[in-house]
C-alpha cells in the first residue's frame, strides 16, 4: 500500500490535537485508514447519554470518495439499519472532497439528533417513527440504555 | 493567523495551495491532484466540493481554469512573512508514478529507469543501499583474491627476478664453461701440435744428421776405395780387403734397401673437428634459447582473473566463473599483458618463441600491445563499458537457460542507456585493471562527504543516495552474476526438489531395505564362512552387526577366542580362523598398523595414525622397551652389520621383483615365526599372568582383536573377502606376483618356522613329517656364519620392508624406510645375538594392553624393535608361564593379535600368499610359543599333548583329508569359492541401484554438484559437496552423519573442493580445488593441516582434483591443470610426481581422478586422452587402456576411478554417462548406466568409490546425488 496521503495525516493529526466535542476518532494501530470512532448521543435526543461506537474507513481514493462509516453499537434509528449502516447523503452521492472525517462524524451526530424517517433505511423503525413517534423514541431510549450505556 | 493559514489551505488536500485554480463558483483548489481528482470525465464536469456547483471543464482540462492569482500572491506573502521554505515541488507538474501509479511529483529514478514518486524512489534507494552493502560484503569477502593476487604478483616479480638472474647466471656459467672449454681445448690442441711438431722435428733432425753422417762416411769410403783400389797401392792386406768389401757390400745393401719412409713424415697433422665447424659455431652461437614456460603465462593470466570471477566464485558458480574468465582472459591479457609481460617480451627477442598454442596469444598480445593499450586505457570511458558489454553477453549466455531476468539484468539494462555517470569523471582515480573508479576520488562523493561532515544536510540525504546510481557502474560485473545465479540456483533447486521429492523418497524407502537385506545376507554368509571351522561361536558372532565386512573380520577373531578355551585339540581350527584374520591385518602391510595396534588395546578400531605419529607414540608408549632394544643393539658387537644388511637389502630389492627364492622365504618365515611365537607368548603372558581364566582373557583380548580386525579392514579394501580367502588352503592369489608354488614352501617354512626356527636349535626335527624341507633350509641357514646369519636376517628384514610395499623398490619409500630398516636390521642382530639381554628387560610390560600397544608401536616403527621386544617378552613369558602353559596355548588365539600384527609388519603383502598357511601357521603360535620358551629356557618344556595337537593341526592343514581338517578345508573352500566368485559375479550383477543419497540443496544430506566420493575405514561414505564447499559424511546406509567445511580459503574452509580420500586412520584428505591445496582433517572433521598452493613447482597445484591415499598413507593428487600426479607423504611432504601434458604413454591430459590398488597400482583417469593409465608408484606406466568412443571399453572423458581389493577397476565414463568395470588387467567386464535422472541413470559423472563389501558409489553430479550400486 502506498504511503498515507498527506491529507489523511493532517486530518488525523488535527483530530487528535483538536478533537470535536462529543466525538473521538482514533486510527487503528495497524491501519491508519481505519478509525475507531465513539460518538456521544446528542443532547435532547433519545440517544442522549449513549456512547455509540462506529468504525470509519478511508478508502483508497479518499478524499475523492466518501469514507465508509458504520455503527457498531446497536441503535434504534430510522436511518441506521440493524447492521449499523447509515443512510446519510454525504456518505453517498453528496460526498465532497471538501468534507472531512470530522465533518462526517458531526453529520452523523446531527443525524442522531434529527432522524429522518422519510428517507429510511430501517423500514420498521421508520414506520414506527412516523406512526408512533413517542413509542419509537421510547424504543430508541431503551436501546440506547441497553446497548450504549454500560460499556 | 490561523484563519489566514486556513485561507491558504486547499480544502481537498488540506495542504497549502499549489497552483490554485479558481472555479467559476469562486472556490479555489489546487490544480493537482485535487481538482484533477474531482473531474468527472464522462460528463466533462467538475463539481465544486464546497458548493457542489457543477462547472464545465475547459477544453484544455482543469488547467484551463484561471489561476487564483490573488491567492498565489497571498501564498507568496505568507511565505515571506513566515520565512517558510518554498515548496520544492512548486512549478512541477504531477505525473503518475510508474511504480505505484499514484499521482505525484515524480522524478527520474536511476534504479528502475522510470519516473517515479518520491516514496517509491525512497524505497528503491533503500533497495539499492541494501544491495550495495550486500555487494560490498561480497567484495570484502572477495577482496582477498586481489590481495592474494597482489601477493602473488609480488611473488611473481620476485620469482621472475630470481628466475631471470638465475638464468642469466646460468648463461654466464655456460659462457664461462664454454669459453673455458674452448680455451682449454685450444690450448690443449696447440700444445699437442707443438709437442707433435717437436717430436717429429727432433726425429727428423736426427735422421737428417744420421743421413748426413752416413753420406759423409760412405763418400769418404768411396773416395778411399777409389784411391786405393785403382792405384793398386797395396796398402791393405787381404783381411782388410775382405773387411772393406764387406763394408762396401753392406753399404750397397744399405743404400739399396734404405728407404726413407716419406709417408711417416709427410703425414699432415689435421684439425679434425668432431662437428662441422659451422655447425659448432652455430651451436655455440645459439647455445641456449630462452624458453618461456607456458605456465607462467597461464598462471599470470589466471592470477589476473580473480578480481572479476572471484566474487562470482564465492557464489559458488564456478562454471560461470570459468567461462567468464575465458572471456575475460583476452581482455586482461590485452590490457595487462603489456605492462606485466614486458620482460618476457624482452626475453623473447633472445630466443625463439615457445612453440605452443599460447604463442599466438602472446604474439598477438605483443603485436597489438600498443593499440590495445590505447584502446583500453587511453580512452577512459570505453574500457569499462566494453567490458560490461562483454559481461552482459556473458551473463546472458549463462542465464539464458536459467531464469527470468532479475536484478542482474536490470543492471545490464541500465548500462544500455547512457546514464549520466555522476561519479565517473575524469578526475577520479581509476582501477587500472577493472576500470573501477575510486569513489572517494569522485568530486561528488567528496562534496557529499564534506557536506555530510559539516552536517548541513541530514544524514539520510547525503552520500547514500548518489551511490545507488553509480554503484552499478562501479561494481558492474559483480552484482549481476550473484543475483542471477542465486535466483537461478534457487529456482533450479526448487525444480529439482520437486522432481526428486517423489523419486528420492520412494527410492530410498525401497532401496534401503533391499540393501539392508543384502547386507544381512552377506553377513550371514560371512558368518557361516568364518565360523565353519568351529561351529561353536555363532551366537557371539550374531551379536555384532555393524557392516557385514566388519562383522566378518571381527567375528573371526571373536569366535576363535570364544571357542579357544573350550576346545584345545581343535585349536588349530581356531587358530586358523584367527590366523586368517590376523593375516588379513598382515596383508594390510601397513606400518601404520602399529599405531593402530597401539590403539587396539583401547578397542578403537581406526585410530591408527601415520608413521610419524606412530613414531611419536611409540616414543611415548614404548620408551622402556624401545630404548632397551636400542641399547642392546648398540651393545651388539657388529656395528657395521646394519650397513651390510642395508646393501644386501638393496640387492634383494633388485631381485625381489621375481618371486623371492624359497630359502629367503624360509628365512623370513623363520624370523617372523620366531616373532610370532614370541608375540604370542607375550600376549599369552600378559593375559595369563593376569588371570588364568581364559574367558577373562578372551574378553580383554577382544578389544584388541576387534581393533586389529578393524585395522585390517582399514589397511585395504580387501576385507571379508580376503579374510575368507585367506583361509582357504588352495587359494593362491598372490597380490604381489609371487607364484603359487611359493605358498607351499612358505607354508612349510612358516608353519614350521615358529617351531622350527627354534627347533633347529632344539633339534626336534622329527616332530613333523614334512619338516624335512624346512629343516634343510633352516639348517642351511643355521649353518651360516653368525655374521652371515645376521646379515641374512637383516636382508630378510629389508626384504620384508620392501615387500611391505609391494613395489618396495619405489625410491621414496625406500628412502622413507631406510631408517626403519636400519633399525630393524640392527634389532635383527639383536635377535640373533642378544636374547639374554632382552630377556631381563621384557618384564616391564606386564599390562597386556600397554604391552600390546607398545608392541604395536614397535612393530610399526621397526619390526626389529618388535623382534627384540617380542623376543624378550616371550622369554619373560616363557619363564613366567611355563607352568601355565596349557592355558596359554589356548590363549594363542588372543596372542595372535600381536603376532598378526607382527606378521603384518613383517610380511606385508605376502600375506595373501601365506594366508593359505593360516591353518598351519595358526597353530604355529602354540607350538612356536612353546619352542620359543624352550629355547629361551633351554628346556624341553613342551608338553607332548600340545605337540601332538599342533602336529595334528599342521597335518590337517597339510590338507590330508582327515575329518577335522576336511571340515576346515571345506569351509575354507566355500569361503574361497564365495570370495573368489563374488567380485566378478557381483559386478556382473550390478545395475540395480541399491539406494541413493541426496538431492540438490545445501541442507545436510543435500548436494550441489558433488564431486569426489570416498569410503571411510568404517565404511562411511564421504562426499565432496563441491559447490556447497563442504564434506559430508554418511554411514554405509546413506544416513547423514556429519559435515564440515564452509566456503573460504582459511583453515578448514573450501573453495569448490573436488576430491576426497580417507586414509586408513580415518583422516579426511581433501583436494581443495580452487584454493589449490590439499587439506587434511582428523576423523572428527577437525582441520589438521593444509599444504600446497597454486603453481607448477613441486608441491604446488593447479586445480587439484582427484585424490587418493594408499595403504601407507601416501597421498596421490591429480594435479589437473598441471597434467600430472603428485605424491606426498601424509604430512604433506612432497615425494614425487609423474606425468606431463601429452597423449603419449605416461603423459596425461587433465587427469581427474586417481585410485591406488592394494597392489600399489596407481590408476589414473587420463580424462582428455580418454583412457585409463596405470602406473606403478614410481610413475612408470604399467598399462593403459581405453580410447575415445562409446563402445564397451571405450571412454569419453573418463573421470572417477576406483579399484577394489581384487584389483577390479571401476571407471566413471563421464561422457557416456555410464559406469564401466574392468578386470584388473584392463579387459572390459561390464558397463551400466545411461544418461538420465532416474535410478541408475547419470548426468555428469564424477568420482566413484568401491566399498569393501562390493558396493559402487557413484557421484552423479548434475543430479546432485550419490548412487549406490
Amino acid at each position: 500500500m502506498a504511503a498515507l496521503p498527506r491529507r489523511i495525516i493532517k486530518e488525523t493529526q488535527r483530530l487528535m490535537q483538536e478533537p470535536v466535542p462529543g466525538i473521538s476518532a482514533v486510527p487503528d494501530d495497524s491501519n491508519a485508514r481505519y478509525f475507531h470512532v465513539i460518538v456521544t448521543g446528542p443532547e435532547d435526543s433519545p440517544f442522549e447519554g449513549g456512547l455509540f461506537k462506529l468504525e470509519l474507513f478511508l478508502p483508497e481514493d479518499y478524499p475523492m470518495s466518501a469514507p465508509k462509516v458504520r455503527f457498531i453499537t446497536k441503535i434504534y434509528h430510522p436511518n441506521i439499519d440493524r447492521l449499523g449502516r447509515i443512510c446519510l447523503d454525504i456518505l453517498k452521492d453528496k460526498w465532497s472532497p471538501a468534507l472531512q472525517i470530522r465533518t462526517v462524524l458531526l453529520s452523523i451526530q446531527a443525524l442522531l439528533s434529527a432522524p429522518n424517517p422519510d428517507d429510511p433505511l430501517a423500514n420498521d423503525v421508520a414506520e414506527l417513527w412516523k406512526v408512533n413517534e413517542s413509542e419509537a423514541i421510547r424504543n430508541a431510549k431503551e436501546w440506547t440504555r441497553r446497548y450504549a450505556m454500560d460499556n | 493567523m490561523e484563519q489566514f493559514e486556513q485561507l491558504l489551505t486547499c480544502a481537498i488536500c488540506l495542504d497549502r495551495y499549489r497552483n490554485p485554480k479558481l472555479l467559476p463558483c469562486q472556490h479555489s483548489f489546487c490544480m493537482e491532484p485535487c481538482l484533477e481528482g474531482l473531474v468527472d470525465y464522462v460528463r466533462r464536469q467538475v463539481k465544486c466540493p464546497e458548493c457542489r456547483a457543477e462547472h464545465r471543464i475547459p477544453y484544455q482540462g482543469v488547467q484551463g481554469f484561471p489561476t487564483n492569482v490573488t491567492l498565489q500572491r497571498f501564498l507568496e506573502l505568507h511565505i515571506e512573512i513566515t520565512g517558510e521554505l518554498p515548496d520544492p515541488t512548486s512549478g512541477q507538474v504531477m505525473e503518475r508514478c510508474n511504480v505505484c501509479s499514484e499521482k505525484a511529483y515524480c522524478s527520474f529514478c536511476s534504479h528502475c529507469d522510470k519516473k517515479i514518486c518520491e516514496e517509491c524512489k525512497g524505497a528503491h534507494m533503500e533497495i539499492l543501499r541494501r544491495e550495495i552493502s550486500r555487494i560490498n560484503n561480497q567484495i570484502r569477502r572477495g577482496i582477498h583474491r586481489l590481495q592474494d593476487t597482489l601477493a602473488l604478483v609480488e611473488k611473481n616479480t620476485q620469482s621472475i627476478q630470481a628466475n631471470c638472474s638465475s638464468v642469466s647466471e646460468e648463461v654466464e656459467e655456460i659462457y664461462r664453461r664454454l669459453s673455458k672449454a674452448l680455451k682449454d681445448r685450444t690450448e690443449y690442441l696447440r700444445g699437442e701440435i707443438g709437442r707433435y711438431m717437436g717430436t717429429e722435428m727432433r726425429s727428423l733432425t736426427n735422421l737428417k744428421e744420421n743421413l748426413e753422417q752416413e753420406i759423409s762416411n760412405i763418400l769418404s769410403n768411396c773416395d778411399l776405395a777409389d784411391k786405393h783400389m785403382n792405384e793398386n797401392v797395396d796398402i791393405w792386406d787381404d783381411c782388410e780387403l775382405m773387411d772393406a768389401k764387406e763394408i762396401f757390400l753392406k753399404t750397397v745393401e744399405f743404400i739399396r734397401n734404405f728407404e726413407y719412409e716419406n709417408t711417416d713424415y709427410s703425414r699432415k697433422i689435421r684439425l679434425v673437428l668432431a662437428h662441422d665447424p659451422n655447425q659448432l659455431v652455430l651451436h655455440v652461437a645459439g647455445f641456449g634459447d630462452l624458453n618461456l614456460g607456458n605456465q607462467h603465462f597461464s598462471q599470470g593470466s589466471g592470477m589476473l582473473q580473480p578480481p572479476g570471477p572471484g566474487l562470482m566464485r564465492s557464489k559458488s558458480d564456478h562454471r560461470l566463473a570459468s567461462q567468464f574468465r575465458q572471456q575475460e582472459e583476452r581482455g586482461y591479457d590485452r590490457g595487462y599483458g603489456d605492462n606485466q609481460e614486458e620482460p618476457l617480451l624482452g626475453g623473447r627477442k633472445f630466443g625463439e618463441r615457445p612453440k605452443t598454442t599460447t604463442t599466438d596469444r602472446y604474439g598477438d598480445r605483443y603485436g597489438r600491445g600498443g593499440n590495445d593499450y590505447g584502446d583500453d586505457y587511453d580512452n577512459d570511458t570505453r574500457p569499462p563499458r566494453s567490458r560490461y558489454s562483454r559481461f552482459r553477453r556473458h551473463v546472458q549466455d549463462n542465464d539464458s537457460d536459467t531464469e527470468q531476468p532479475t536484478r542482474g539484468v536490470r543492471f545490464t539494462e541500465q548500462q544500455k542507456i547512457e546514464r549520466e555517470k555522476v561519479l565517473d569523471t575524469e578526475d577520479v582515480a581509476r582501477g587500472p585493471l577493472s576500470g573501477i573508479t575510486r569513489l572517494a576520488d569522485s568530486p561528488r562523493v567528496m562534496k557529499k562527504l564534506q557536506e555530510n561532515e559539516s552536517g548541513k544536510k541530514k544524514e539520510k540525504e547525503a552520500p547514500p543516495p548518489p551511490q545507488p546510481a553509480p554503484q552499478p557502474k562501479v561494481v558492474p560485473k559483480r552484482p549481476p552474476p550473484p543475483a542471477n545465479r542465486q535466483v537461478s540456483e534457487e529456482d533450479e533447486i526448487a525444480k529439482i526438489k520437486k522432481q526428486n521429492k517423489g523419486a528420492t523418497t520412494s527410492t530410498e524407502t525401497e532401496t534401503r531395505p533391499a540393501e539392508r537385506v543384502a547386507a544381512e545376507e552377506r553377513h550371514t554368509t560371512t558368518q557361516r564362512k568364518t565360523p565353519a571351522p568351529e561351529a561353536i561361536s555363532s551366537p557371539e558372532e550374531s551379536d555384532e552387526s555393524v557392516t557385514s565386512l566388519q562383522q566378518t573380520q571381527r567375528k573371526t577373531p571373536v569366535t576363535t577366542k570364544t571357542a579357544a578355551p573350550t576346545r584345545r585339540p581343535s585349536d588349530a581350527g581356531h587358530k586358523k580362523s584367527t590366523r586368517s584374520a590376523s593375516s588379513d591385518s598382515n596383508s594390510s602391510t601397513e606400518t601404520s598398523t602399529a599405531s593402530s595396534s597401539a590403539i587396539r588395546s583401547t578397542g578403537a578400531p581406526f585410530t591408527t595414525e601415520e608413521v610419524k605419529q606412530k613414531y611419536l607414540s611409540r616414543g611415548n608408549a614404548d620408551t622402556p622397551q624401545d630404548t632397551r632394544t636400542r641399547a642392546s643393539s648398540t651393545v651388539s658387537n657388529k656395528e657395521t652389520q646394519p650397513q651390510k644388511t642395508f646393501q644386501s637389502r638393496f640387492l634383494h630389492n633388485k631381485t625381489t621383483t621375481a618371486p623371492p627364492p624359497a630359502s629367503k622365504d624360509d628365512e623370513e618365515t623363520e624370523s617372523s615365526s620366531e616373532e610370532e611365537t614370541e608375540s604370542d607368548e607375550d600376549s599369552d603372558d600378559n593375559t595369563t599372568s593376569k588371570k588364568t581364566d581364559t574367558k577373562e582373557i578372551a574378553k580383554s583380548d577382544i578389544g584388541p582383536l576387534l581393533a586389529r580386525s578393524a585395522n585390517a579392514r582399514d589397511s585395504s579394501t580387501e576385507n571379508a573377502r580376503r579374510s575368507s580367502r585367506d583361509e582357504t588352503p588352495t587359494y593362491t592369489r598372490s597380490r604381489y606376483g609371487i607364484p603359487k608354488e611359493e605358498s607351499p614352501v612358505r607354508k612349510y617354512g612358516r608353519s614350521r618356522t615358529g617351531t622350527t626356527s627354534s627347533t633347529v636349535q632344539d633339534e626336534e626335527p622329527a616332530r613333523y613329517g614334512y619338516t624335512s624341507r624346512f629343516l634343510n633350509k633352516s639348517k642351511s641357514t643355521a649353518t651360516l656364519q653368525p655374521d652371515e646369519e645376521e646379515h641374512k636376517y637383516g636382508s630378510t628384514l629389508g626384504e620384508d620392508s620392501d615387500s611391505k610395499y609391494p613395489t618396495g623398490r619405489s625410491r621414496y619409500m625406500a628412502l622413507k624406510e631406510r631408517r626403519q630398516r636400519l633399525a630393524r636390521s640392527r634389532s635383527s642382530q639383536q635377535f640373533g645375538d642378544e636374547e639374554d639381554i632382552d630377556e631381563p628387560i621384557s618384564p616391564t610390560s606386564s599390562n597386556p594392553s600397554a604391552y600390546l600397544a607398545s608392541k604395536g608401536y614397535g612393530s610399526a616403527a621397526s619390526s626389529g624393535h618388535d623382534l627384540a621386544r617380542s623376543r624378550s617378552s616371550h622369554a619373560l613369558k616363557s619363564r613366567d608361564n611355563s607352568p601355565d602353559r596349557p592355558s596359554t596355548t589356548e590363549k594363542d588365539g588372543a596372542a595372535l593379535s600381536s603376532w598378526a600384527r607382527y606378521l603384518k609388519n613383517k610380511y606385508g603383502n605376502r600375506n595373501s600368499g601365506k594366508d593359505k598357511d593360516s591353518g598351519t601357521s595358526s597353530m604355529s603360535p602354540s607350538s612356536s610359543s612353546t619352542t620359543a620358551r624352550r629355547l629361551s629356557l633351554g628346556l624341553p618344556l613342551r608338553s607332548s599333548t600340545e605337540l601332538g595337537s599342533s602336529d595334528d593341526d599342521q597335518k590337517n592343514m597339510q590338507g590330508s583329508p582327515t575329518t577335522p581338517p576336511t571340515a576346515v578345508t571345506a569351509a575354507a573352500g566355500i569361503a574361497v569359492a564365495v570370495a573368489g566368485t563374488s567380485p566378478r559375479s557381483q559386478y556382473l550383477q550390478k545395475c540395480q541401484q541399491l539406494f541413493e543419497i541426496g538431492s540438490r540443496g545445501s541442507e545436510a544430506g543435500c548436494f550441489t554438484w558433488p564431486r569426489g566420493v570416498a569410503v571411510g575405514p568404517d565404511n562411511s561414505i564421504v562426499v565432496a559437496d563441491s559447490s556447497n564447499h563442504r564434506v559430508q559424511v554418511f554411514d554405509s546406509n546413506g544416513r547423514f552423519l556429519k559435515e564440515f567445511g564452509q566456503y573460504g580459503n582459511g583453515e578448514g574452509e573450501f573453495d569448490c573442493l573436488a576430491g576426497v580420500a580417507v586414509n586408513r586412520i580415518g583422516q579426511y584428505i581433501i583436494a581443495d580445488r580452487y584454493n589449490h591445496r590439499i587439506q587434511v582433517f582428523d576423523p572428527s572433521g577437525r582441520f589438521l593441516r593444509a599444504f600446497g598452493s597454486q603453481g607448477t613447482a613441486d608441491g604446488r597445484f593447479n586445480y587439484p582434483w582427484g585424490i587418493t591415499t594408499d595403504a601407507l598413507g601416501f597421498i596421490y593428487v591429480c594435479d589437473k591443470e598441471n597434467h600430472r600426479v603428485q605424491v606426498f607423504q601424509s604430512d604433506g611432504t612432497f615425494v614425487g610426481k609423474f606425468g606431463s601434458m601429452g597423449s603419449k604413454e605416461g603423459q596425461l591430459e587433465h587427469p581427474h581422478y586417481i585410485a591406488v590398488s592394494n597392489t600399489n597400482r596407481v590408476v589414473v583417469s587420463d580424462s582428455n586422452n580418454h583412457r585409463i593409465q596405470i602406473f606403478d608408484v614410481n610413475g612408470k606406466v604399467l598399462s593403459s587402456f581405453g580410447i575415445e568412443g562409446s563402445e564397451d571399453g571405450q571412454f569419453k572423458f573418463p573421470r572417477g576411478v576406483a579399484v577394489d581389493d581384487q584389483g577390479y577397476i571401476c571407471v566413471a565414463d563421464s561422457g557416456n554417462n555410464r559406469i564401466q568395470i574392468f578386470h584388473p588387467d584392463g579387459t572390459f567386464l561390464r558397463s551400466f548406466g545411461c544418461w538420465g535422472i532416474g535410478k541408475g541413470e547419470f548426468k555428469g559423472l564424477e568420482g566413484v568409490a568401491m566399498t569393501p563389501n562390493g558396493h559402487i558409489l557413484v557421484c552423479d553430479r548434475e543430479n546432485h546425488r550419490i548412487q549406490v550400486f
